[in-house]
């Protein structure tokens, strides 16, 4: 007769633990001796952790290991090590939230966890509900660049087929499923085809050649064929070689003998390249055969990669300039941001000039979007400038943004001089004269700004001049800027009817969005304690 | 409908739908061994009222599917309990393992699955004290035992 929990066989005790929470486990673990060695089975603490974490730092070498003898990993420890990097990012992230000071040494720690840290950030990115839900998810998506790439794995029958065959089999398969290329009609340049998540994710499945050709040799090497992307000048082919003492035919060409590679464009679809129309190109383009040898053999992942980058910076050059363009769905700043570190990390630094030319833009939207990656900035942008007239510079910079996050803001209450202001911190208004969206994100009770400022801006010439409040505010298009009391025309939508641009970004000053009030709820109440 | 004729570990013998007793594979493995001779079946190790418990269950869910997915994972992942099965579930906690050790032993998946989900939400956020009093345990450690265990535990507390 079974009375108790404690009188059930291990099987159904094991069972019972594989619906619970690893944390109930422990707890049980802890009730009577009976449950010490069915709750320390590692075959349960490895379920708990490949389902519990799905990302982990490359050092745990987890795919190696769960493909281990279960006894031979420390599952539990490693789980509980698990647990306690969750704790901690949790920790600093309620931390970065909860204060406006030391953020760049938060984001400092976590990052420092790696792949470890994913999970944890995910979980928090996707909180739909709580006091600081936009706080939240702007910290783990803006602050630490989370994004989830994803792979096809799918390939037909392929084994009877020689090399060349199998080769121009994978084109015209990922041709005919829509896998690579560009539809008719599309704007060519647009920023969305430079991402490979985003070619293999949408249904259209839209990319450059590059991109194609990186999904095309991820297939081919996939069913044993050696493919590499080649850096053809304006269009990325892709150059399959055979075995060494083989020729594409599958026939053999003599044991010491390299058979001649083949040159594919899955962008345009199953057909050959001739080796020699690529040749004839180069030689019109004036290179030299040595030249020609080099960019006809294969390209480095960081030469595809500075191309990738290169290709992006071109893509949003070419937006801007064409605003009439369907927008993207991709953050174009973060992907501007992003392509220029890539950029100025892979260009060969023997060429300083490219990385001068890129600097003040990297160190423009580092300084407006990204100041918690200072760090990173330290450790690898400022040893490229090592022995260039930019290195102090850069330093200097970056020693007044760490000592300004590291100053608890001055505190501004509304009393004293201040009682005249009249719109609060989170505050959702139209400029009068320029019609632009914005949010209050602080205030003065007089012009603070410059002498020369207020002289180039006409502040005198506001009908209330320059003694009135004026307000720094967060715009749609991600500007900042100072306005004139006088020039706000405060506005009630709801958050939905809020344009896009400004949602996504006010996570940034602001925990929340106060429905009954209709504006949004700061977070800066240590530098604006009445707001 | 054929129906066939159980008997239980008290000698009970009760009549049964064949398609509802066929959500148990130890019957239904059975029967295709018996064959149509219209025997009974024995479940020496199920009592009367269990199996009451058991055929009322099986009855309402006689038209599952088959269980829509075998993988492991995707079962296990949610403690979700249907409506109907959570009113099931309300009974004393013997019968509630009893029906586990009948569902186990008829090897009936869906139902060994809701009887132990059903005890994992009884555990679920409860403290060793807690769970010790919701399920009559007593303590058997010694306090160094004790002590060393909790400290082993440290890190699953609230913090």
């Amino acid at each position: 007769m079974v009375q108790s929990l404690i009188h059930l066989p291990d099987e159904i005790l094991s069972s019972i633990l594989c619906h619970s929470s690893p944390q109930s486990c422990s707890a049980i673990e802890q009730t009577h001796t009976r449950f010490r060695s069915v709750t320390n089975e590692p075959l349960l603490w490895r379920r708990y952790c490949l389902t519990h974490y799905k990302f982990w730092s490359d050092y745990h070498e987890i795919r190696w290991k769960s493909t281990c003898p279960v006894h031979s990993v420390d599952w539990k420890a490693l789980f509980v090590s698990r647990d306690q990097v969750d704790h901690s990012v949790t920790r600093i992230l309620d931390g970065i939230l909860g204060s406006q000071t030391g953020r760049i040494e938060g984001f400092r720690s976590v990052v420092e966890f790696g792949y470890d840290a994913k999970d944890t950030l995910l979980r928090h990115a996707s909180v739909s509900s709580g006091e600081d839900v936009l706080a939240r998810r702007w910290a783990c998506l803006h602050g630490f660049g989370i994004f989830c790439p994803q792979f096809v794995t799918s390939c037909a029958d392929l084994v009877i087929l020689s090399p060349r065959e199998k080769a121009l089999a994978i084109a015209s398969w990922l041709e005919a499923n829509g896998l690579t290329g560009i539809d008719p009609g599309r704007e060519y340049h647009a920023l969305d085809h430079n991402f490979l998540g985003m070619a293999l994710q949408n249904s259209e499945h839209n990319s450059l050649p590059l991109v194609s050709a990186v999904i095309y040799c991820f297939v081919a090497r996939g069913i044993g064929l050696n493919a590499q992307p080649c850096g053809f000048p304006f269009h990325v082919h892709v150059i399959v070689t055979p075995q060494p003492g083989w020729n594409m035919d599958g026939d053999p060409v003599g044991a010491e003998k390299q058979g001649e590679p083949l040159y594919v464009d899955p962008f345009r679809g199953a057909r050959e390249t001739l080796a020699s129309a690529l040749r004839s190109q180069l030689a019109f383009l004036g290179m030299s055969p040595l030249d020609q040898l080099t960019i006809l053999g294969e390209s480095s992942p960081s030469a595809v990669a500075l191309r990738c980058g290169r290709n992006i910076l071109n893509s949003i050059r070419l937006e801007t300039q064409h605003p009439e363009t369907p927008t993207t769905s991709v953050d174009v700043v973060s992907a501007k941001y992003a392509a220029i570190w890539s950029v100025m990390l892979l260009s060969d630094d023997s060429r300083p000039a490219d990385l001068r030319h890129y600097l003040p833009r990297l160190m423009e939207l580092f300084a407006a979007d990204f100041p918690s990656d200072l760090f990173l900035v330290e450790k690898y942008i400022v040893p490229l400038f090592r022995g260039m007239y930019e290195h102090e510079n850069i330093l200097e910079s970056l020693h007044v943004m760490r000592t300004v996050d590291e100053i608890p803001r001055q505190v501004r209450r509304r009393s004293g001089g201040n009682t005249n202001i009249r719109y609060a911190v989170g505050q959702v208004f139209c400029h009068r004269r320029y019609s632009y969206t914005a949010i209050i994100t602080g205030w003065d009770s007089e012009c603070g700004a410059g002498e020369q400022w207020m002289m180039r801006m006409g502040v005198d010439r506001l009908e209330a001049g320059r003694y009135q409040s004026f307000y720094h505010v967060l715009v749609e298009d991600r500007s900042v800027r100072y306005v004139a009391e006088e020039n706000i025309e405060p506005i009630l939508l709801k958050f939905s009817e809020l344009p896009n641009s400004l949602t996504a970004i006010a996570g940034k000053y602001f925990k929340c969005w106060d429905e009954k009030n209709l504006m949004f709820v700061s977070n800066m109440r240590d530098e604006y304690p009445d707001d | 409908m054929s129906s066939i004729t159980l008997t239980s570990s008290d000698g009970i013998e009760m009549s049964v739908d064949r398609t509802t007793a066929e959500r148990s594979v130890l019957i239904k493995n059975m029967l295709d061994d018996l064959g149509d001779s219209g025997d009974a079946v024995p479940l020496p190790n199920v009592n009367e009222a269990v199996l009451k418990k058991v055929i009322e269950w099986c009855e309402h869910h006689k038209n599952d599917p088959p269980s829509a997915s075998d993988d492991d994972d995707n079962r296990r992942k949610t403690t979700d309990i249907d409506e109907w099965d959570q009113k099931f579930m309300q009974v004393d906690q013997e019968m509630l393992f009893e029906i586990i050790l009948a569902a186990n032993y008829l090897d009936i998946k869906a139902l060994l699955d809701v009887g132990c989900k059903t005890v994992a939400n009884m555990i679920k956020g409860k403290s060793p004290e807690e769970i010790r009093k919701t399920f009559n345990i007593q303590n058997d450690f010694t306090p160094e035992e004790e002590d060393q265990i909790r400290r082993e535990n440290e890190w699953a507390e609230d913090r």
